[in-house]
């Protein structure tokens, strides 16, 4: 076997010595029969097509593409995951703080920790909520934090997602197919559930309801429509949390209550898990053609006779020049050091860290700070000259939009191939729900791969693929 | 239940019915084809009135040309109602609705869109279209194998069944009424071997011709086919069968009270008039009629469901 990586690898030392958390899964690899993986492995790419489970690319046709998934699983010890929940939910406790404070009394700019700017110029900060507090003070009800490793011992988080956080269907899917494909390996290993995302989810969910009374408030999931990237998953995630699927045309706000139209008449509406950002809402509120939100929604949800989870305004804390403030944000909020480290970040808002960019654009990430799916970004390496300095003059035209964070060396994962295992770049993304202050971080999370040698970008939007993601029960 | 959702249920259902219509319909013309048959052309005109799209055929073919006819059905996108968009348009609704309906019932609509997309996108040669049909009516069959196996026996199941049967009444009418006047009293026109012949077809159009000569003691007579596809209750495809589906799943929505739903009524009012003129079926205005108050009969449910 020829198994060479430059950058730190997960499963093994060098090709003739494997890390422990993989000892007992290679050795059980290398009993198998290769005819026999390859022939799972394009059953695992047709029971995905069959299922209907895919991914859409924003294009002009209809294609729905599958996002490709790898049968190797990637293991994480339970040492290391201990520390992961641990930070995750630092984290996110930290950010609904942030939150209620930012739109309340704002405390962390009196106290100069966060310059006022980065605040009242950030066009994800809603100046329409300001003073609310929504029910049961909870703003990201779920989140989705995305960590990458480079070496044994650290995970960094890359970036905080609380906007409209997707990818958990693909997590339990995973995990899905895998059972089916190699049963024995499952139980074997001893690998902790994460299929009960959704029972987790259902119970944040009706502890978020506005209802005194939460025995069973009417939840709905709000979906764009069939024609978004996400719908698989947003079908997906209401069959099985036993919600409605709505669209905007489906829903209206009557006598300061929001509702559905069912084929008895309309029925009251408690809780909304939505898929559509902010500035979709409510056309009344916000974005004025917006035909997927609800006229008057936000009224309702001032009223606190909705919840709405995430709640508007949440995307402030995941833009990309906060995220350079969150270890400050956690010790402000919880006096406590942060336990994940962040990746590095300069913000080219800041005079000298702006020079410092420019002048090594081809080393550096540079990323929009409102962008998201690994779109509008530059990575300085592997981009031509042109490009760069094509790049240049955007960011000098507006500095205050990006960040650049250094190229960093995400660890290596094996992925499975015909000619035997070879090592591709990964990132995790774990799932975090929250409801009166508490935390669950679901075991696990969805490991995304870079499927291009060397290729450091995991977006399913740019061709990178999916693999399940062990957690061994200690 | 969402009303949009009754919507998806009710049109997803409409359209794999219809997929499985003009499957049988392509599937009749091609036997003629395959015999050489000297009535070829004249099924193939029928066949084209009773789907609406003859003049669409024609405008880009100067003759009846069966494999022309049979593209043009399958996949040609000039054709609005081919098989390809219309289970397109069916896993669609089956998508905007796939939290109603159970993973099996899915995958099996998923399976044989996939099917059909694979095998409709190549070049289609004579020796493949009976293998398509066969293996695409299968694909549907196991669709509603598992509609009944697998769902719950609940309003969602009733508005696929809807849509099933307010689709399938529409085809046998369309069927009847693009040849009426084969129905006609027999004393006035006689050609009979020609007319036995086309009898047969209207019979194979909707695959039952075997069923039919069962019971009637192998006998083909223009009354007794008129009966069999307008009156039989016991007649899966027939007016009346389907009607009296309707209203059975109509009752089941509205619980206690369907008396005073208008669908309910008019599905009422086309059981009665079927009824009624059972002995005296033989005329156009009759067979207009029926297709038009199953028309409203969709219309009506559409709006009491608060479809959008």
């Amino acid at each position: 076997m020829t198994y060479f990586t430059k950058t730190y690898d997960e499963a093994f030392i060098n090709e003739n010595s494997v890390r422990t958390n993989y000892k007992k899964f290679i050795s059980w690899y290398k009993n198998q029969d290769n005819d026999e993986l390859t022939k799972i492995n394009s059953d695992a790419m047709k029971f995905f097509e069959n299922t209907g489970v895919s991914f859409k690319v924003y294009s002009s046709d209809k294609k729905e593409n599958l996002i490709p998934f790898d049968i190797i699983p990637r293991i994480i010890n339970s040492k290391e995951w201990d520390k992961l929940v641990r930070g995750i939910t630092q984290r996110v406790l930290a950010i609904n703080f942030f939150l209620t404070d930012i739109y309340g009394q704002q405390e962390i700019i009196k106290h100069g920790v966060i310059p006022v700017d980065l605040i009242q110029n950030n066009t994800a900060f809603l100046k329409q909520i300001i003073g609310f507090t929504p029910p049961n003070k909870t703003y990201n009800h779920i989140s989705g934090i995305d960590l990458i490793k480079t070496n044994s011992d650290n995970f960094y988080v890359l970036e905080d997602n609380v906007r409209v956080p997707s990818g958990a269907s693909y997590m339990i899917e995973n995990r899905d197919t895998m059972i089916k494909l190699f049963p024995e390996l499952i139980s074997r290993y001893k690998v902790s559930e994460n299929r009960n995302y959704a029972k987790y989810l259902s119970e944040i969910l009706k502890k978020s309801s506005p209802k005194k009374s939460k025995i069973n408030p009417n939840i709905v999931l709000l979906t764009p429509g069939i024609y978004n990237s996400a719908f698989f998953e947003h079908a997906f995630l209401a069959d099985k949390l036993g919600v409605e699927l709505v669209e905007g045309k489906d829903l209206r706000v009557i006598n300061k209550y929001l509702n559905m139209k069912t084929i008895n008449g309309w029925k009251r509406v408690d809780v909304i898990y939505r898929r559509i950002d902010d500035i979709f809402l409510d056309p009344l509120t916000f974005k004025e053609d917006s035909f997927l939100g609800v006229p008057g929604l936000m009224e309702v949800y001032r009223n606190k006779n909705v919840t709405i989870a995430n709640a508007p305004g949440t995307g402030i804390s995941d833009d990309k020049s906060i995220y350079s403030y969150i270890p400050d944000i956690i010790k402000f909020y919880l006096g406590q050091k942060p336990i994940l480290k962040n990746v590095k970040t300069f913000k080219c808002r800041i005079k000298d860290e702006l020079k410092y960019v420019l002048d090594n654009l081809n080393k550096l990430v540079v990323k929009e700070v409102h962008g998201s799916g690994g779109y509008g970004m530059l990575v300085g390496p592997l981009a031509s000259k042109t490009e760069i300095s094509k790049f240049k003059n955007k960011i000098k035209k507006n500095p205050y939009s990006y960040i650049a964070q250094p190229t960093l060396s995400l660890s290596t994962c094996p992925i499975y191939t015909k000619k035997g295992l070879t090592p591709r770049h990964v990132d995790l993304r774990c799932f975090a729900l929250l409801a009166q202050e508490k935390v669950t971080v679901i075991s696990g999370g969805l490991t995304r791969v870079a499927l291009k040698k060397g290729s450091l970008v995991v977006n399913s939007s740019q061709g990178g693929g999916t693999k399940d993601t062990w957690i061994l029960s200690s | 239940m969402l009303g949009s959702t009754a919507d998806s249920l009710f049109w997803m259902f409409r359209y794999i019915e219809r997929v499985e219509n003009t499957l049988c319909m392509i599937e009749s013309g091609f036997q003629l084809y395959l015999l050489s048959s000297s009535n070829l052309n004249n099924e193939w005109d029928a066949i084209l009135r009773t789907n609406s799209i003859r003049h669409h055929f024609l405008k880009k073919n100067n003759s009846l040309d069966s494999l022309n006819i049979i593209n043009f059905m399958l996949k040609d996108p000039k054709n609005f109602n081919n098989i390809l968009i219309l289970f397109d348009k069916a896993r669609e609704n089956a998508r905007r609705s796939r939290v109603s309906i159970t993973s099996e019932v899915w995958e099996a609509i998923n399976t044989c869109w996939l099917y059909l997309n694979e095998e409709l996108n190549k070049k289609i040669n004579e020796s493949k279209i009976q293998t398509i049909i066969k293996n695409t009516r299968e694909k549907i069959a196991l669709i509603f194998g598992f509609l009944e196996r697998s769902m719950l026996k609940n309003e969602i199941l009733n508005f696929c069944y809807l849509g099933t049967f307010i689709e399938r009444f529409d085809n046998t009418v369309r069927i009847l009424n693009t040849r009426y006047y084969l129905l006609l009293d027999e004393k006035k026109i006689r050609f009979e071997g020609y007319d036995n012949f086309q009898l047969e077809m209207i019979l194979r159009s909707i695959s039952s011709y075997r069923s039919f000569m069962w019971k009637n003691q192998n006998e083909i007579k223009a009354n007794k086919v008129s009966y069999f596809l307008i009156s039989d209750k016991d007649m899966p495809k027939s007016l009346m069968f389907c009607v009296n589906e309707t209203i059975k799943n109509l009752r089941s929505i509205h619980k206690k009270n369907f008396p005073k739903n208008k669908s309910y009524q008019n599905a009422l009012s086309i059981q009665k008039k079927i009824k009624q003129k059972s002995r005296n079926f033989n005329n156009h205005s009759f067979l207009d009629s029926l297709f038009k108050l199953n028309m409203t009969l969709a219309a009506n449910i559409e709006e009491e469901f608060n479809f959008q």
